[in-house]
């Protein structure tokens, strides 16, 4: 193992020798420097790790040398000497963040405390990061193994059925095509929760939104409408949108948002029965944009609406042309709320049902 | 007529022998290979007219080793290779970034994937 070692920059000769003495004696690598300039490139070619200061030097003064040196070598701890009258500076270098304060005149034994005390100190500090690290690590991971290892099983599932189907196909009757058929439904059902959880948790870990960027919602909403449009085509839906001229950019990241807004309309094409019309529309004001995304739907009775965003929650009874994750609100809710933003509902039951996702300027 | 072959590399068996039916119901001869390393054996050996490659085996991208392996030996060089991948390529949320000399591939197709497409184009990289 290497030795610790420690820096000691003091103009006082008397204090470097004497401090140099009583710690070599206890075993560490004992360096030290006449002045704040000497100590400075001493401690970038040694990277020791702890270094005494003397507050008060000729010349570059010991404030300075502190900022220097924490913000140059990592993990360093520093402790600064000082004269009894030069208390409250001392004070004042340890908001900045210097371990402890040694003032003048000290034992050796009082010494051997501190660097004792300072190295324990770094040590923790290094272990804190490091289990810091491990769990983001871990935390971002799971996320993949997740991702890997809850899809490959459906994926392959889905190529039997899709082998069983290409081969025996032709034999088999129509009822047990039609089981392979739910089969099928069930597993891309699954598939769905799977999705929308790790976007959820890609919120939670903050994966989501790590960039952001000055964009337009006329593209995405552009986008998403392009996107779902044969969706609505297919369900005997009509579709339409208008966005405001000039309508201001917003800070975030487009898929996002996108998401968002497929989820939402999405929604709409699952509820609203054939012939019925989904709309988009903005507006904006000093402070907030706002997309508003309406159907002609069977609308959610009112004592419902509190809990819509909630996880798995479902309105009974109601008329779904297919059962979704039930984590599609909850992910839009979370990703509003990264945002600052905001996501509000209003429904009456058999009229319509309109969404207003409120972004902040 | 002789038929093609086609070696399929995956290390999901149950992928393997699901996708060697749908080849074989196709009107191909099939090969399989479990990991990158007798994948590449493999090549050599059966001297294929098609390989499928999956993209993520025991690494994440030992799919793309794979290929510049098999693209670097004679018979590879102009050899037909689709590259499978589960990863959701067009989304910027998967922690996968392909390496920055991606050996080239003919197709990159989606698992899963349908049968009749599959059959259609690997009908087309074997023209």
């Amino acid at each position: 193992m290497t030795k610790e070692s420690i820096l000691i920059i003091d103009d006082e000769e008397t204090i470097r020798d004497g401090c140099r003495q009583t710690l070599q004696k206890s075993g560490y690598d004992v360096f030290t420097a006449a002045g704040g300039s000497e100590g400075i490139k001493m401690a970038r070619e040694i990277k020791p790790f702890l270094v005494f200061v003397d507050l008060k030097m000729p010349g570059i003064s010991g404030t300075e040398v502190i900022d220097i040196l924490s913000n140059d070598i990592p993990d360093i701890v520093l402790v600064v000497i000082t004269g009894y009258a030069s208390i409250v500076s001392a004070v004042e270098s340890m908001k900045k963040g210097v371990y402890d304060y040694l003032p003048k005149p000290f034992t050796p034994d009082q010494l051997r405390a501190v660097t004792k005390r300072g190295l324990e100190h770094r040590n923790l500090k290094i272990e804190a990061r490091r289990l810091k690290e491990e769990k983001e690590s871990m935390e971002k991971n799971f996320i993949t193994f997740v991702s890997h290892e809850m899809r490959s099983p459906l994926v392959t599932i889905q190529q039997y059925i899709e082998a069983l189907r290409s081969v025996m196909g032709a034999q088999l009757s129509k009822d047990v095509l039609d089981i392979i058929e739910r089969c099928n439904k069930r597993i891309q059902n699954l598939q769905d929760l799977v999705e929308h959880w790790l976007d959820v948790s890609r919120i939670e870990n903050g994966t989501f939104l790590k960039d952001k960027k000055p964009i337009g919602l006329g593209s995405i909403i552009n986008k998403s409408v392009e996107e779902l449009g044969p969706l609505c085509e297919r369900r005997g839906l009509s579709i339409r949108y208008d966005v405001s001229d000039n309508l201001p950019d917003i800070m975030g990241d487009k898929e996002s948002i996108l998401r968002v807004f497929v989820n939402i309309i999405g929604n709409a094409t699952k509820y609203t029965p054939s012939g019925g019309e989904i709309s988009v529309s903005t507006e904006y004001d000093d402070y907030y944009v706002s997309v508003n995304v309406s159907d002609t739907g069977i609308g959610i009775p009112q004592e419902h609406l509190p809990f819509i965003f909630e996880s798995f929650y479902r309105v009974k009874g109601k008329q779904e042309r297919q059962k979704g994750s039930g984590l599609g609100l909850t992910f839009c809710k979370r990703i509003m709320d990264a945002y600052g933003g905001k996501i509000d509902v209003s429904s009456k039951e058999g009229k319509g049902t309109t969404f207003t996702l409120r972004f902040p300027r | 007529m002789e038929k093609n072959k086609i070696l399929l590399i995956d290390d999901d068996k149950d992928f393997l022998i699901a996708t060697k039916l749908i080849l074989e119901n196709g009107g191909y001869e099939v090969f399989l290979a479990e990991d990158g390393k007798s994948g590449v054996e493999m090549s050599k050996a059966v001297s294929p007219d098609l390989i499928i490659i999956d993209m993520m085996m025991e690494t994440w991208s030992e799919g793309f080793n794979v290929v510049s392996k098999i693209r670097t030996t004679e018979s590879g060089k102009k050899l037909p290779l689709i590259m499978l991948s589960a990863v959701d390529l067009q989304g910027p949320y998967n922690s996968f970034e392909p390496p920055e000399e991606m050996p080239t591939v003919d197709m990159v197709l989606h698992k899963p994937i349908k049968a009749a497409d599959l059959l259609k184009y690997v009908g087309q990289l074997l023209v």
